[in-house]
């Protein structure tokens, strides 16, 4: 079973994640990549509270990921991987943690130097670097914050940023 | 409520109910936070205009949770400034509760509270009831768990100050969303034979029609492997067909 959505959400694991798309594609595990998360328990904890005790919460470091994320897709769980940033899903792709999956963008929100593009997506000169870095290593993207929303592809979001 | 006031813990409570008021993509509930702190900030920087000035910028930046469980964060940051923690912990650990409290109240409030509330007063008023029944008990049921997420949050935010996700992980309103389920789906079940009588009688096609639609989608839904969803719709199914005996022996 491959990994059903591999998300970047700087809000990690919330209502959206769990309630719009959790429900609709029925997983096992969420799966969080984050180098600070991995060394903080309390957080952890927290971010653990907003699963239902049926889902598995695991946190990773972009190390580990790497050697598990393939196995993962192998083996019969249904599950999802989420990170805070574009940076740390560029960093799978590297490791080639990413092979045959899609990237979808569900929410960056407003930060100094970011530029609003959807009402959930706000990305910085940075991010979009680190989008074409991506899509230069073969990953499809798109953005799409709910299954009921539409989606928008990685292209598109460009001509809206030099529009 | 050790070292706090229950006025002041009623203000706050009360100004927790505007929590939305400011709304926006930027912040979201950032002003709602930072008003509903007013009080508490008040009293712990009394006498510090700088301190207390300097604490509501912390705590406008920022935020958004589910508006029910956002007394846990309002309580948990008070006890943090209480405790006079560092502005970097404080800000750190407010960004880290948005996603929980969010993920939380939409699974038990929005996804499950709501729709059971208000489809038991629907089928209260399809079978007979008054619709100022119906209305009320919508009322006071949907409330009654909103007002006791929002003081028991005020609670255990002020009780567990940075240690409130433990408590969070390890309390049962975590279970409840998944406990709901049954109950919603039988309730929504029981709401088909009434409602395809209503439908039925009115547009002349009958209600035996409708029901058979009914229950063939219930049937089809369950044969869709999807872990809760397939609970679910036979949950569904199973409060049909209590409804279809008990309608059945009146007949």
């Amino acid at each position: 079973m491959p990994i059903l959505l591999c998300r970047v959400d700087d809000r990690l694991i919330h209502g959206q994640v769990v309630v719009g798309w959790g429900a609709a594609l029925g997983i096992d595990y969420v799966a969080v990549v984050d180098d600070d998360l991995f060394d903080s328990e309390w957080e952890q904890d927290l971010y653990r509270a907003g699963l239902s005790e049926t889902i598995e919460a695991r946190f990773l470091n972009v190390d580990e990921a790497a050697v598990s994320m393939p196995q993962w897709s192998q083996s019969q769980e249904r599950g999802f991987v989420l990170t805070r940033d574009v940076r740390t899903m560029r960093r799978l792709a590297d490791v080639g943690a990413l092979d045959d999956q899609e990237v979808n963008l569900g929410g960056l929100h407003d930060a100094p130097g970011r530029r609003r593009l959807l009402p959930y997506l706000f990305l910085a000169d940075g991010d979009v670097a680190e989008l074409r870095r991506l899509q230069r290593s073969g990953v499809r993207v798109s953005a799409q914050d709910v299954p009921s929303a539409r989606r928008v592809e990685l292209d598109e979001l460009f001509e809206m940023r030099s529009g | 409520m050790a070292g706090l006031k229950v006025v002041t813990a009623v203000r706050v409570l009360l100004r927790s109910l505007l929590i939305q008021g400011s709304w926006n993509y930027r912040t979201m509930q950032g002003a709602g936070l930072g008003f509903a702190l007013v009080p508490i900030l008040r009293w712990l920087y009394r006498g510090d205009e700088a301190g207390f000035a300097a604490a509501l910028r912390r705590h406008t930046q920022f935020f958004n949770a589910h508006p029910y469980l956002s007394t846990v964060a309002i309580a948990a940051l008070a006890r943090m400034e209480a405790a006079r923690a560092s502005a970097d912990h404080i800000d750190r650990f407010r960004r880290a509760l948005v996603s929980p409290l969010g993920s939380l109240g939409d699974r038990l409030v929005w996804a499950r509270w709501r729709p059971l509330s208000a489809l038991a007063a629907i089928l209260l008023f399809l079978m007979g009831a008054p619709w100022w029944v119906a209305v009320t008990f919508f009322l006071v049921t949907y409330n009654a768990l909103h007002l006791g997420l929002r003081i028991w949050g005020l609670r255990v935010g002020w009780r567990e100050g940075p240690e409130v996700g433990r408590a969070l992980v390890g309390s049962p309103l975590r279970r409840l969303p998944d406990r709901l389920t049954i109950p919603l789906a039988i309730v929504s079940g029981a709401l088909v034979p009434p409602l395809a009588l209503a439908v039925g009688s009115s547009s002349g096609v009958g209600p035996l029609p409708i029901l058979a639609v009914a229950l063939a989608l219930a049937a089809a839904g369950a044969w869709r492997p999807a872990g809760a969803r397939r609970l679910a719709v036979l949950g569904l199914l199973v409060g049909l067909l209590i409804y279809i005996t008990l309608a059945a022996s009146v007949w």
